[in-house]
C-alpha cells in the first residue's frame, strides 16, 4: 500500500519545524531543543481492533483511579492483602500529604498515557501506565493537521477518525472538575522538555498558559494575575510540573517554580489539580505488577488488556525465576523513567551481570523483571527506503464521568534498528496513529 | 499527670527588609492520647491574613502571606497542657500507623545504622516491647555526643551517626531508623520540654495499642515533662516554620520555649 502522504515527508517535516514542534533535553547540564523526527507512514489500527483497545483502556484507568482513591482513603486493598503495603509506602509516588484529601469529583487520573506494544502475534500488552504528567498528545495532533494540509487526497482516500478533537476532550476534562473560575495550564516555562505542548494545548483549549509567578493564593483561593495586574479566580489547573515542585510549603521546600499554598487551596476543595497530586503511586513500576489484580479487585472483571509478563524479585518464587532466566529478561529500576534504568540482561558483560545480581539481591524491591516482548516492527522511511523499526503506542485516556479514549495516540519508534527503547529523550521519532472509522 | 504552662516564642530576623513573605507554621500543640491542651492562644506579627488548617498527619497549621516589608517576624504561643494522661488511642490513629513503618530519605540506614541495629537487637531479644525500646533509646543516646552546629536540617541519620555528634533531631532520626528496620511504626515528634530552652524532638513508637514516647537525646521515656506540638515521618513533616519571601536577605531564626508547672 502506498500512501500519497509518504511522498510529502519533506514538506511535512519542514512545516513541523516551522511550527516549533520540538522537545527539549538536558545533556551535560545544557538545555538543547531538538526537533522530534516525524515519519509519515502512519500506524494504522482497524476500527474493531481499536474498539477492543478502548474497552481495555477504560477498564484499566477505572481500576487505577479506584486504587489511588483507596490508597489515600480506606486502604482496603492493603488490608485485604491484595497489594503488600510496603509497595505503596516505599514508592516515590506515594505522597503522605495526600492521605485523606479527596480531589474534586474523586478523580485522580484525569489524563493518563498508557504505553502499549503489539507483539509479533498481534496481541497487545501494556508496558507502562503514565499517570503523573504524561506528555505527547500534541505531536500527533499537529502532525495530523500538517499532513492534512500537505496531502489532502490521502484523507479523502482513507477514512480516518479525526484526532483534532483532543483539545475538546481536554477542555471537557478540565471543565468537569473545575470548582468555579478560570482554567489554567501551569508550565515550568520554556526550558521544559514539553513546552511546545503546554503552549499548544493552551492555544487549542482556550486556557490561560501560566507559570507559577502568575498564580497567587489568598484566603484559600487561587488567583491568576495577568500582565495588567488584574486578578481572576482559578477553578482548575492542568499542571505540567511534577508533584514535588508544586508547592514549596508542602512538598520540596526548594521549589521556585511552584505556588506556595496551592496545595492548601486544593486540600480545602477550592481548586482542581489535573492530574491529582500523589497519583504517581499507581504508575510506579512495582505497582504495575498489581494492575490486573486491581481490575479484579475493584471492578470484579477479568482484565481485557494484558501486562507484559512481569516478575517481582520481592517474591521469593519470582526471584528464583529471575535468577534462572536472567538472560532472557529485561530489568527495570522502578524509580526511573524516560527509558533510563532499563537494562537487557543479554547485553551485559559477565562482570556487569554479577554486579547487577548482587544489587538485585540487596534491593529486590527496587526492580521488576519482564520477558522481552518481540514487538511487531513498523516500517519507517530512511534514506528513501522502507525499513522496519520497533515502535510503541501511547494511548491517551481522559476522565470525566467515565473514561474517554482518544481515537489516536502517539506512536514512537526507535531509530536504532537494534534498540527497543523508543523514548523521545533517547533520540526516537514519532508517527501519526490512524484509527480507521470504517 | 501534670498541668504545665507553656510559652513558645519564635523570631525570624532578616538582614534586609523582605516582602511577600509566605509562611506555614506548625506550632500549635494538639490534644491527643497522651496530653490535653486546655488553653492555647497565638500571636503572629506581622501576620498578614492567617488561615488555619490541618495536615494529613493531624497537625494544626497556621499559614498566610505578609505582603508588606518587614525585618522581623515573630510568633508567640501561650497555653496550658495536661500531660501524661492515658486517653484511649483513636481508631484513626491506629489505622494510620503503617506509613510510619518505612524509612524516609532522612532515616534510611547505611552500614553504621545496620551495625548498631544488629547489636541492639541482639541485646534486646528477650525483652518486653518497652524494655527493648529503652535499650534502643540508650544505644542511640550513647552513639552521639550532643553538639550544636555540626549537623543541619538535611543531615541524614546515617551521616550523623558516622559523625558521632549532633542534636535532638539527629538522635531522633537514628532511633526512628532502628525501629523501622524491624517495621515498628515510629514517628518523629516536635515539642517542648520542662524548663527553658529551644524546641525539642523525640520519637513515638506504636506498641500495637498506644503510642509511647522515647527521648534518645535525654535517654528517658516520655512521661509528664514533654508537650508534643506535631508529629510526622521525619523532621521535614514537622518543621515548625516553612517560608519563602522576596528580598536579598539573610535570615536568622531563634526560638525560646518556657514550660513551667502550675
Amino acid at each position: 500500500m502506498e500512501i500519497e502522504l509518504t511522498r510529502r515527508a519533506e514538506t511535512v517535516n519542514e512545516l513541523l519545524a516551522r511550527y516549533g514542534v520540538k522537545f527539549g533535553i538536558y545533556k551535560n547540564n545544557e538545555f538543547k531543543e531538538q526537533l522530534f523526527p516525524f515519519d509519515t507512514i502512519p500506524r494504522i489500527i482497524k476500527k474493531e481492533e481499536f474498539a477492543y483497545l478502548e474497552k481495555g483502556l477504560k477498564q484499566r484507568v477505572m481500576a487505577l483511579n479506584c486504587f489511588i482513591r483507596d490508597i489515600y482513603g480506606d486502604r482496603k486493598i492493603i488490608s485485604d492483602k491484595v497489594v503488600p503495603e510496603e509497595f505503596v509506602y516505599i514508592s516515590s509516588g506515594y505522597l503522605a500529604p495526600c492521605a485523606g484529601v479527596v480531589p474534586p469529583k474523586g478523580i485522580y487520573t484525569h489524563i493518563a498515557g498508557i504505553d502499549l506494544v503489539q507483539g509479533k502475534d498481534g496481541s497487545w500488552y501494556v508496558l507502562e501506565d503514565n499517570l503523573r504528567v504524561p506528555s505527547g498528545a500534541s505531536y500527533p495532533m499537529i502532525a495530523r493537521e500538517i499532513c492534512r494540509k500537505s496531502s489532502p487526497d490521502t484523507f479523502e482516500t482513507y477514512h480516518v477518525e479525526d484526532n483534532r478533537d483532543y483539545a475538546k476532550l481536554l477542555r471537557w476534562t478540565m471543565d468537569y472538575v473545575n470548582t468555579g473560575g478560570h482554567t489554567v495550564i501551569l508550565t515550568p516555562g520554556r526550558y521544559n522538555a514539553a513546552y511546545f505542548e503546554h503552549s499548544y494545548f493552551a492555544e487549542k483549549t482556550g486556557a490561560h498558559l501560566a507559570t507559577g509567578k502568575e498564580l497567587t493564593v489568598e484566603d484559600d483561593y487561587l488567583y491568576f494575575v495577568d500582565y495588567s495586574g488584574r486578578r481572576e479566580k482559578v477553578g482548575a489547573v492542568y499542571r505540567r510540573i511534577s508533584d514535588e515542585y508544586l508547592d514549596p510549603m508542602t512538598f520540596n521546600e526548594e521549589s521556585v517554580i511552584g505556588i506556595p499554598h496551592i496545595y492548601d487551596v486544593y486540600r480545602k476543595g477550592h481548586v482542581a489539580l489535573l492530574n491529582a497530586p500523589g497519583n504517581g503511586v499507581a504508575d510506579d513500576k512495582g505497582i504495575y505488577y498489581f494492575v490486573p489484580k486491581m481490575i479484579r479487585y475493584y471492578l470484579g472483571e477479568e482484565p481485557i488488556l494484558q501486562n507484559a509478563p512481569t516478575y517481582l524479585p520481592y517474591y521469593e518464587e519470582d526471584m528464583r525465576y529471575v535468577l534462572e532466566h536472567f538472560d532472557d529478561l529485561v530489568l527495570k529500576d522502578v524509580a526511573e523513567a524516560g527509558g533510563y534504568g532499563v537494562v537487557f540482561a543479554d547485553r551485559m558483560t559477565a562482570q556487569q551481570k554479577e554486579d547487577f545480581i548482587a544489587l538485585l539481591k540487596r534491593e529486590p524491591r527496587r526492580f521488576i523483571a519482564q520477558e522481552v516482548i518481540d514487538f511487531k516492527d513498523i516500517d519507517i522511511v530512511e534514506n528513501a527506503r522502507r525499513v522496519p523499526r520497533k515502535a510503541d503506542l501511547r494511548a491517551f485516556v481522559l476522565m470525566v464521568d467515565e473514561p474517554l479514549v482518544w481515537k489516536s495516540g502517539l506512536t514512537r519508534f526507535s531509530r536504532d534498528p537494534d534498540s527497543f527503547i523508543v523514548n523521545s529523550s533517547q533520540g526516537g521519532g514519532f508517527k501519526d496513529t490512524w484509527v480507521l472509522s470504517q | 499527670m501534670k498541668t504545665l504552662r507553656f510559652h513558645y516564642h519564635m523570631e525570624l530576623s532578616f538582614s534586609e527588609p523582605v516582602h511577600s513573605h509566605v509562611y506555614t507554621l506548625k506550632c500549635l500543640p494538639v490534644t491527643g492520647a497522651a496530653q490535653r491542651i486546655e488553653t492555647c492562644a497565638y500571636q503572629i506579627s506581622p501576620a498578614g491574613r492567617v488561615r488555619e488548617g490541618r495536615d494529613s498527619f493531624g497537625n494544626r497549621m497556621l499559614y498566610g502571606t505578609v505582603e508588606e516589608e518587614h525585618s522581623l517576624f515573630t510568633v508567640d504561643v501561650n497555653g496550658t497542657a495536661v500531660t501524661d494522661i492515658t486517653a484511649p488511642c483513636e481508631e484513626q490513629e491506629r489505622a494510620d500507623c503503617s506509613v510510619y513503618r518505612y524509612q524516609t530519605s532522612l532515616t534510611r540506614p547505611g552500614e553504621r545504622i545496620r551495625a548498631l541495629f544488629a547489636d541492639c537487637r541482639g541485646r534486646a531479644a528477650d525483652l518486653s516491647f518497652r524494655d527493648k525500646m529503652r535499650v534502643y533509646t540508650e544505644a542511640v543516646h550513647e552513639s552521639l555526643r550532643y553538639e550544636k552546629g555540626v549537623t543541619d536540617i538535611n543531615t541524614a541519620a546515617e551521616d550523623a551517626l558516622a559523625l558521632g555528634r549532633g542534636v535532638c533531631q539527629d538522635y531522633s532520626h537514628i532511633l526512628l531508623s532502628l525501629c523501622r528496620e524491624e517495621r515498628t511504626p515510629a514517628r518523629y515528634v516536635v515539642g517542648m520540654l520542662m524548663g527553658e530552652g529551644e524546641s525539642h524532638a523525640w520519637v513515638e513508637v506504636y506498641d500495637g495499642g498506644r503510642w509511647l514516647g522515647f527521648d534518645p537525646t535525654n535517654n528517658v521515656a516520655v512521661e509528664d515533662g514533654h508537650i508534643k506540638i506535631s508529629h510526622g515521618r521525619d523532621y521535614r513533616d514537622c518543621s515548625i516554620n516553612r517560608g519563602v519571601f522576596t528580598g536579598q536577605a539573610r535570615q536568622r531564626q531563634s526560638i525560646l520555649v518556657e514550660v513551667t508547672e502550675t
